[in-house]
């Protein structure tokens, strides 16, 4: 039976000793995604506004009650480490200084979706319903909604709400406050 | 699987230091191509024993005067670092001790091909003509022919013979002697 020559995957240990050992280096904007590096879109004006606009939201929703984390690594169960656009995370002893944040650590990530919402959809939701992320809100900036994804069950998100402009949103995991959708799209 | 992100390719250099790194350890049985990291396949006996058949067949013909490298990376142009099963080097007295064999080097690659050939004939072929390597056999397992590769032109190779069993293929770049197809794919 013919075979085509399957691609290398690579553990999350592997990855982050590559860039401990600087193989990888800032200048690879990349993600491990299932084993995959993978290159990150190049962030426009669009995009970082709105990732600046919720981190000063949640800032100030939050408080002491949680930790905002702007595009920086998770370690994922599933040979993945994504930096997503914003994550909400527990207070930790010790603050993340040795290890990135895991799962249990989590409490929502936030993906910014200006020409990425298809496989935002299509890899990034499903890795994270995967890993047990309680919940993951795509922004998309095209079709002007926010997508929130719930309940992780056997690999699948159960629930899903486009909120619209003029509806609020609450944070999930009992965090105080509700996030208004027009504050996000601006 | 297939993922719909683009990959990062990862570039010779970044290749060589996970080697060094350590990152990439002995039990990695992996290659470069184009960039991306492959897995390599098992080596089922009838594979082994046509590698071994061609290398000794090699020794006896030509003795010291080339190099025979077997299963061992040489680096290529095209963002790739594969290990054919069977090379032959020009000699270069020491310099393999200190750098990889490239393209300058090679005098034919041959790919042994029983569940690869796909890819031997679909991803290796044009990599190796793409880069120039004059010949290129793969010993087909599957068919029981030797496919005698030669004369890259714009990414192809131009002459194809398929030599079959009860005939031999003359060894290429002017060396001497010819190799028999019933030996080299055993019975």
């Amino acid at each position: 039976m013919a075979v085509t020559l399957t691609r290398k995957l690579w553990t999350v240990d592997e990855y982050e000793e590559m860039i401990e050992k600087g193989i990888l280096d800032e200048d690879d904007r990349v993600e491990l995604i299932r084993g995959e590096i993978v290159k990150m879109a190049a962030i426009g004006p669009r995009h970082a506004t709105c990732i600046r606009r919720l981190e000063k939201l949640f800032y100030g929703l939050l408080d002491e009650a949680g930790i905002v984390s702007g595009q920086n690594p998770i370690r994922l169960p599933n040979d993945s480490e994504p930096e997503p656009d914003v994550a909400l995370l527990r207070q930790r002893v010790g603050d993340y200084v040795q290890t990135h944040p895991t799962v249990e650590d989590v409490y929502l990530v936030v993906e910014v979706a200006v020409s990425t919402l298809a496989t935002d959809r299509s890899e990034k939701i499903p890795m994270y319903a995967e890993a047990g992320i309680v919940e993951a809100w795509i922004v998309s900036l095209e079709e002007d909604v926010i997508e929130v994804y719930s309940n992780p069950d056997n690999g699948e998100y159960k629930t899903m709400r486009v909120a619209q402009r003029g509806e609020t949103i609450a944070l999930p995991a009992s965090l105080p406050g509700v996030v208004s959708v027009d504050e996000v799209l601006g | 699987m297939a993922i719909s992100i683009p990959r990062k390719l990862i570039s010779v250099d970044e290749y060589e230091r996970m080697i060094e790194e350590g990152v990439l350890t002995k039990y990695d049985r992996v290659e470069l191509i184009r960039g991306e990291i492959r897995e390599k396949m098992p080596i089922n006996p009838p594979h082994a024993g046509c590698v071994i058949e061609l290398t000794s067949i090699f020794y006896d013909l030509l003795g010291k005067t080339v190099v025979v490298s077997v299963q061992s990376p040489v680096r290529l142009p095209n963002g790739s670092m594969p290990e054919p099963d069977v090379a032959l080097l020009k000699r270069q007295g020491e310099a393999y001790h200190r750098r990889r064999p490239t393209v300058e080097d090679i005098i034919l690659l041959i790919e042994v091909a029983d569940s690869t050939l796909k890819s031997d004939r679909e991803e290796k072929m044009p990599l190796y003509a793409e880069v120039g390597v004059p010949d290129y056999w793969i010993a087909n397992l599957v068919d029981g022919v030797i496919e005698v590769y030669s004369n890259p032109v714009g990414g192809t190779y131009q002459r194809v013979h398929i030599a079959r069993r009860g005939e031999s293929v003359v060894l290429p770049g002017g060396l001497p002697g010819a190799v028999s197809v019933d030996e080299v794919l055993g019975s």
